[in-house]
């Protein structure tokens, strides 16, 4: 509160008398000052803002569009934490910088990013870029709108639906409800909590403490993550999420289902929600829907089914099996932003219900923004159905796509993923020193790289412990060289091993014979 | 055309090529068809009837699409889209729309000229946020440094969880937060992190003031809990009853406090509500003060909330997503006197300092690890603890999301084009450009105020010429309702998009909102022109 405006010093009132005095009021071309401001001219020079942009089009362009993809360029050029900071001078001052000091910053951001397009980008459950999906999002952050009224969103609003009843009807629902979230973790978040209020809808109004201590089940593969966080978010807590066991290829074990309901029962609790995965984040495994839902059925719990990397087989005539069951499900979650390509973040909850649940459940009628006496069918005021307000347009980009690429487009994508991991596998199967874990369902394929020196060593007792140290050593590697990226992690009592994505268009067989060399090459010495 | 079994080692790592195709037969139910072809050329290998040579993207196409797509999106999307002289809307019934979107999505793809064509009728049927006549909500305008931010970011597409994936991003997040929490006058420093919009950021403050009051309510949940308690003014958002209801808190645990007829929260109505919930037996945990109120534009009195909290040991949370901007101005920060105080502060970008949506930061004060204790689910596949970097970049655990988006960096961008003082000339013009219309308002017959406006929330009622004489007592009222025929009338010919709401206990009036530095006095003349030709006649 250092200086007062000057005219706040004098009052309001004298501030008018001298402007009211001045001659600028009648004169349309000079500038009336107000609070030190020039109010007649526009504060924002459009010209040399789109001179900027493009140019700054030009290098995305060339830098991480062209260059990110080729396959002869890094994936990434690492840089340390502190080293980086400098480099990109973080810093943010008082004065602004030119236009060609930005385009520098621009070309910079473009060099020390990873480059989630490269066709070798294995880290993710997202990879790959859609040109069509691309011009979407570009498009998306022009228009800048939020999703919440067709009195600002007309395209958009139409559109969600449109997209959310084909990702319905794929599912094998001819109605249903549902909306795009902030990330599959958030929309996993929303089916819980519309379970909840299914089973005690007055849980919206006076909280858990009206409740008994309900009960979430999900299998022991998935436990870890979203299940978690929204447990305890919602407040239900996480020891409230019982973990069922799984097979040896990481599905849920049915029996132990109807067990673990059994258990949670005689510790006092309800049973209200089972989370069922459809390709699980590390081993790729579809839990076995049709028994889950037999299950559900029968206890009158509400059926999730977290499809949020899985859900891309629904597209294949050859591989939609793998989610045999799914239409019996009450939710479904589904990230296009993962195989589908459609870039971050594209992630929709779908309902079978019919009853307005999603309204219901989330409603706080807003009385600025969804007005009872508009002018046009309120309905499509879509945005009290979501726990947000201002909520990014998600829909236009998978729907562009879509539109470009078609059905079978889509399809094909998926297709070739899983040729592209089945002919990776037998590779793997043919060469020394990798290990296969699993027989990939998916595309998610995890192994070991043994190196030389550990070959044959596996009776030793620190072969474990020096296996663990592998996959750390040869990814810090890899990342410094920037040839590719993969990820590994430890699991279920297996130590660090590596979990390859195959997702991108852009991949082809070479380089999967690229990855397993240099796996190779950069292990061969440890 | 030679089928041959094939061994799968020669087929693949053979150095003779033949042409033809050769179907291996490798292990059950897989073929390998190998496709040779003569000299040079990698042979083509088939899995599963699909081709794995080569990408099957043609970057050259998709390279001259996007060259193609890009002058569109310049100059419909961007250059029309905030011209004065063209329409803010191009209104169609929902029915005209989906007929002329052709929105079905088939079996088969369509060609690039088409889909160019699509982008066009996106843009065409879309409202123009961007337009210095559109005053409809919280956001508006476009700045050109952040729209190459977020040309940027969609380009490179990262997930903002960890330093390996997403380096640049993960650093410019941090620098913008640090910045933020400095202008909050944080001294001892603080955390955060930018979530998907200031509902969700207002769900972020209640969930870690819970955790902070009862810290195993994340194992045990609610249920193990006593009654807790939250208070926040009849003024504030929506969004911290969805946070109530979502958290499992309940609506009805939200108490209530009463504002002043400038819309702030009486602060001995705050002490009366926390005393009740004590005598009720429940546990008050927290208070949500608002810093600019979603329809008034009121700010709460931090101050004197903070003092309550203090003497109550309540966490004080302050949604200051639309007030925030404030503190970008020497001039006007003093509206949010008091924030150093607070425990939490959500603070979104994405309006009136033009970030675009979605930009919003959720900040809480100190040196404190709580954001990742609340928020943490150690995900051994992306959290790995023997990284050979320092971990503590690897941010992504602190969020209730898995993958985010990279929000701050075009924040970061914008900010470093227009400098602080920058940012603060766009804070005070438009407040200047509210004082200035509300002046106008007071002149001009047939507009009311509702109040004098502390931000940059005008809010007035039109009165048309038929009712000018009538009295004012319940008919008058009664009959001042003509905002949504006008709202509708506007939408129809596209020349501005305004507001409305009915409030407590007045009628429908409009709510404009000042922005953009685009915006010039014209266009607030306009607004006051546009709303009399629309009106009169009601």
């Amino acid at each position: 509160m250092s200086q007062l405006p000057r005219f706040w010093n004098l009052g309001w009132s004298s501030f008018l008398d001298w402007w009211s005095n001045s001659p600028v009021v009648s004169e349309q071309e000079s500038s009336p000052l107000y609070g030190q401001q020039q109010l007649n001219e526009t504060f924002l020079d459009h010209g040399e803002g789109q001179q900027f942009l493009t140019k700054a089009f030009q290098v995305i362009l060339e830098e991480v569009l062209c260059k990110g993809t080729d396959v002869k360029e890094k994936v990434c050029d690492w840089r340390e934490p502190e080293d980086l900071a400098a480099l990109l001078d973080l810093e943010l001052r008082e004065n602004g910088e030119s236009q060609h000091q930005l385009l520098k910053r621009v070309q910079d951001v473009a060099k020390y990013s990873v480059k989630t397009n490269h066709p070798r980008f294995f880290n993710q459950l997202f990879a790959g870029v859609d040109y069509h999906a691309l011009a979407g999002r570009f498009l998306t952050e022009a228009l800048n709108t939020s999703q919440y009224t067709y009195e600002v969103a007309p395209v958009f609003v139409l559109m969600e639906e449109e997209v959310l009843s084909k990702l319905r009807s794929l599912v094998g629902w001819t109605h249903g409800d549902g909306i795009f979230c902030p990330g599959g973790t958030v929309s996993n978040m929303y089916a819980m909590n519309l379970a909840r209020f299914r089973a005690f809808p007055e849980v919206k109004v006076k909280g858990q403490w009206a409740l008994p201590r309900l009960a979430v089940f999900a299998s022991q593969e998935v436990c870890h993550y979203s299940v978690m966080k929204a447990a305890a978010f919602q407040g239900i807590g996480t020891e409230n999420v019982f973990k069922v066991n799984v097979d040896d290829r990481g599905c849920m074990n049915p029996e132990d289902l109807c067990e673990k309901i059994e258990l949670a029962k005689s510790q006092g609790a309800v049973p209200f929600f089972v989370h069922a995965t459809s390709g699980t984040t590390v081993k790729g495994a579809f839990d076995p829907l049709e028994s889950i839902a037999d299950i559900c059925e029968r206890l009158g719990l509400w059926m999730h089914v977290d499809a949020a990397w899985g859900g891309s087989v629904l597209l294949s005539n050859e591989h939609r099996h793998l989610m045999k069951g799914v239409e019996r499900a009450d939710s479904v979650t589904w990230n296009p932003h993962k195989m589908m390509l459609t870039g971050l973040q594209c992630s929709a909850i779908l309902l079978k219900d019919t009853t307005d649940l999603l309204k219901h459940c989330h409603c706080a009628d807003a009385t600025y923004l969804f007005q009872q006496d508009k002018f046009y069918d309120k309905s499509l005021d879509t945005g009290d159905k979501s726990i947000q307000c201002g909520r990014k347009v998600d829909c236009l980009k998978l729907w562009l796509m879509w539109k470009a690429v078609g059905s079978k487009g889509l399809e094909g994508r998926v297709d070739r993923a899983f040729a592209h991991v089945r002919y990776l596998v037998e590779e793997m199967k043919r060469r020394e020193g990798f290990q296969l874990i699993w027989e990939p369902e998916f595309v998610n394929v995890c192994f070991w790289f043994i190196p030389p020196s550990l070959r044959g060593d596996e009776n030793s007792p620190d072969y474990q412990d020096r296996l663990s140290k592998v996959a750390p050593t040869i990814k810090e590697r890899m990342m410094k060289q920037g040839t590719m990226m993969v990820g590994y992690q430890p699991h279920g009592g297996r130590v660090n091993f590596f979990r390859m994505i195959v997702i991108s268009p852009q991949v082809s067989h070479e380089d999967m014979t690229f990855f397993l060399d240099e796996i190779e090459r950069l292990g061969k010495d440890l | 055309q030679d089928m041959l079994i094939f061994d799968h080692n020669t087929a693949v790592l053979g150095t003779s090529w033949f042409t033809g195709h050769i179907s291996v037969v490798l292990f059950s139910g897989v073929d390998f068809l190998m496709e040779f072809k003569p000299k040079g050329k990698r042979p083509p290998v088939l899995v599963d009837g699909v081709t794995l040579n080569g990408p099957t993207l043609d970057i050259r196409e998709a390279e001259s699409f996007l060259r193609d797509a890009m002058p569109i999106i310049m100059e419909e999307a961007v250059r029309k889209a905030t011209d004065v002289k063209e329409k803010v809307c191009e209104w169609r019934s929902p029915e005209q729309l989906k007929e002329v979107l052709d929105l079905e999505l088939r079996d088969g793809g369509e060609a690039n000229p088409k889909i160019l064509q699509r982008c066009r009728d996106a843009i065409r049927y879309s409202v123009k946020t961007g337009h210095p006549r559109f005053f409809n909500q919280l956001y508006a305008g476009l700045d050109p440094y952040s729209l190459v931010g977020r040309f940027i970011t969609e380009a490179l597409n990262p997930s903002l969880y960890t330093y390996e994936v997403a380096p640049v991003f993960i650093l410019t997040e941090e620098a913008v937060l640090k910045k933020m929490i400095e202008i909050i006058g944080w001294t001892e420093g603080g955390d955060g992190l930018f979530s998907p919009g200031g509902s969700v950021s207002n769900m972020y403050a209640v969930n870690v003031a819970r955790y902070q009051r009862c810290p195993n309510v994340k194992e045990l949940g609610l249920s193990a809990m006593p009654r807790l308690v939250m208070f926040t003014s009849e003024e504030c958002h929506y969004s911290v009853a969805k946070a109530a209801a979502f958290l499992g808190i309940g609506t009805k645990n939200v108490y209530v406090i009463r504002s002043d007829k400038r819309g702030k929260m009486i602060p001995a109505e705050f002490e009366k509500q926390v005393q009740r919930a004590k005598d009720e037996g429940a546990l008050p945990f927290m208070v949500n003060a608002t810093a600019g109120t979603t329809i008034l534009g009121a700010f709460d009195p931090l101050e004197e909330i903070a003092d309550i909290c203090e003497r109550h040991s309540l966490w004080m949370h302050v949604d200051a997503c639309w007030g925030g901007a404030a503190l970008m101005s020497n001039q006007h920060r003093h509206l949010l006197k008091g924030i150093h105080r607070a425990d939490s502060v959500a603070w979104n970008p994405h309006k009136m300092l033009l970030a675009g949506l979605q930009c919003c930061a959720f900040m809480v004060r100190g040196q404190t690890d709580i954001l990742q204790r609340c928020h943490s689910a150690n995900a051994s596949y992306l959290f790995q603890q023997d990284k050979f970097y320092d971990i503590s970049y690897d941010t992504g655990d602190k969020s209730i999301q898995c993958s985010r988006k990279p929000d701050a960096f075009k924040f970061w961008l914008m900010w470093k084009a227009l400098g602080t003082k920058g940012l603060e000339e766009r804070v005070d013009r438009a407040l200047a450009m509210a004082r200035y219309l509300a002046e106008e308002i007071k002149k001009r017959e047939g507009f009311r105020l509702v109040m004098e406006p502390e931000y940059a929330n005008v809010c007035f009622w039109y009165i048309p010429p038929s009712l000018r004489s009538t009295p004012e007592g319940p008919e008058f009222w009664k009959r001042v309702h003509v905002a949504p025929v006008v709202k509708e009338r506007m939408m129809k010919k596209g020349s501005m998009l305004v507001g409305y709401q009915p409030h407590g206990d007045k009628v429908n009036f409009f709510r404009q909102i000042i922005i953009s530095p685009q915006v010039s006095r014209e266009d607030m003349d306009f607004l006051l022109d546009e709303i009399n030709t629309l009106g009169k006649d009601l």
